[in-house]
């Protein structure tokens, strides 16, 4: 079993716990550390509430932030894959096997980095640069404009494709949300050490991940 | 006589019409047999959905659609019946519509999903998940269960909800909660206004946050909690006698805030009222 075998497998087994699985696990540190992570965000997932399906498109949005956030090994130089969705992915299991809970996890895991990241900032002095490494400051990737791939622009365009009637409601929606974010925020600048300010930050993102996710669940044929 | 034939002919053209319109829609019954605790996941784009307890042990579906752009799929695997209304080629938002009466063993886990129309559930003791972006929600009569509400604009209203985990996301549309205690009641919203009428239950954490909307708590003087309450630019109001609380984490900022302790202080809940420009009122409830 090589890696890609090893990670169109996980779609039946998600733990790695088959022979063939774990026999290429204990011979390969990157495949075993995506299963560990994986693991991970399951078992943290369980208290979390059910959720409609994704569409492909937020599941991709996600799985770029957690990329970038060093959570998901880039895949090795083989034959392209594609998952059952269309979108090429490294875990073709999770955006068409996995339960409500593991779709959650990833979503609320890209929702407590966005927020941690931000807190860490005002609280802390910026991280160096790895120039070596070549990975960028954590803070400089996650931008208001960016929350996890998933921008305004892509919120607005999805709205006017599938309902334009709605697209005046959801504008109006989106500068409210934002309008809270930047308050929150704010107040964290001006109380880092406040828990409340925090936890408002946290709501605040919260609400925009309802509305990104309430906008791109759409019915129409 | 004339006058006798043209009121025929807009009769017969009415009837006709009418006639054509109730033939469009169609009634579809479904029926599953479950056992225990079991589960009803319910997709429906267009149309409410309403959800009530029986004896038995099945799921009883009662279905109106409204015309033939839209389809019910259903499937039940195990203890699990999932119900998707299909839109066909064609479907709008009022061709597409279908209305659900379902009634569920009292135990059974609920989740309901539509766009429009109105989502209501009651007398339930299993979790109960609402989601819709502009549909009202009315959830009553619900004991020791979890309940989650996610609306952007629709009004939600509770009441009447006991030893309940209530998680409420409300984007913009008013949040009613009448008699709603537990271990947990939360209710967050962006621009929506949020009013609690109750007494807080005897333990518990009640957060009640709105970044624009006012919130009003309206409790009886009896009520036992301990209270924190801030708005950074909108007012804060307290009618209700506080005891300062001697030693507290609560960071007193510029703006309106108050906090302290109504009530036994060895028993109370614990209660956050937040808003950033909303206002902020904790009334006391006269006795009628």
């Amino acid at each position: 079993m090589n890696c890609v075998q090893l990670q169109d497998s996980l779609a039946e087994i998600e733990n790695g716990s088959r022979a063939d699985q774990r026999a290429h696990l204990r011979t390969c540190a990157e495949c075993a550390a995506l299963v560990a992570e994986l693991n991970l965000i399951a078992s943290s997932a369980i208290e979390l509430r059910a959720a409609a399906e994704p569409s492909p498109r937020v599941w991709n949005s996600i799985e770029i932030a957690l990329r970038q956030e060093g959570l998901i090994r880039p895949q090795r130089p083989t034959v392209s894959r594609t998952n059952r969705s269309g979108a090429g992915s490294l875990l073709p299991a999770l955006t068409s096997r996995w339960t409500w809970a593991r779709w959650m996890a990833p979503a609320a895991a890209v929702l407590l980095i966005t927020v941690g990241v931000y807190v860490r900032e005002h609280s802390a002095p910026p991280p160096q640069i790895a120039a070596n490494l070549g990975q960028p400051a954590i803070g400089a990737i996650v931008s208001d404009a960016a929350i996890a791939g998933l921008n305004d622009d892509d919120l607005l365009q999805e709205v006017a494709e599938q309902t334009p009637a709605m697209k005046a409601e959801y504008t109006d929606d989106l500068r409210r949300v934002n309008e809270y974010i930047q308050d929150a925020k704010n107040d964290v600048a001006a109380y880092p050490n406040d828990e409340e300010a925090r936890r408002s930050l946290l709501e605040a993102y919260q609400e925009k991940a309802m509305l990104f996710e309430m906008a791109m669940d759409r019915s129409l044929p | 006589m004339q006058q006798v034939v043209v009121g025929a002919m807009v009769g017969t053209i009415f009837s006709a019409m009418t006639a054509g319109t109730l033939a469009a829609e169609t009634h579809k019954e479904l029926h599953f047999n479950v056992g225990t605790k079991a589960g009803l996941s319910v997709n429906n784009p267009y149309g409410s959905i309403s959800v009530k307890p029986t004896s038995g042990s099945a799921v009883l579906i009662n279905a109106m659609l409204s015309s033939d752009k839209v389809e019910i799929d259903s499937s039940q695997t195990g203890n699990r019946v999932d119900v998707q209304s299909h839109l066909l080629p064609g479907a709008t938002a009022e061709n597409g519509r279908v209305d659900y009466e379902i009634l569920v063993p009292s135990d059974a886990s609920i989740t309901l999903h539509s766009n429009t129309g109105s989502l209501r559930a009651e007398k339930l003791h299993g979790d109960v998940t609402l989601e819709g972006a502009g549909a009202t929600v009315d959830i009553r009569d619900i004991t020791g269960s979890h309940v989650h509400v996610k609306t952007l604009n629709g009004p939600v209203t509770i009441t009447n909800v006991q030893d309940g985990h209530v998680e409420v996301d409300s984007l913009s549309g008013p949040v009613t909660l009448n008699r709603v205690t537990g271990p947990l009641v939360q209710v967050i919203s962006t621009s929506g206004g949020i009013n609690y009428t109750g007494d807080f239950g005897d333990s518990g954490e009640y957060r009640l946050t709105s970044h624009s909307g006012d919130i009003e708590a309206t409790v009886p003087e009896t009520t036992s909690a301990d209270v924190t309450a801030s708005s950074v630019r909108g007012e804060v109001h307290d009618d209700i006698p506080l005891q300062p609380k001697t030693h507290t984490s609560f960071i007193v900022r510029q703006g309106s805030a108050f906090v302290g302790t109504m009530g036994r202080a060895a028993v109370s809940s614990t209660v956050v009222l937040r808003s950033f420009s909303g206002k902020i009122h904790l009334r006391k409830r006269t006795a009628k």
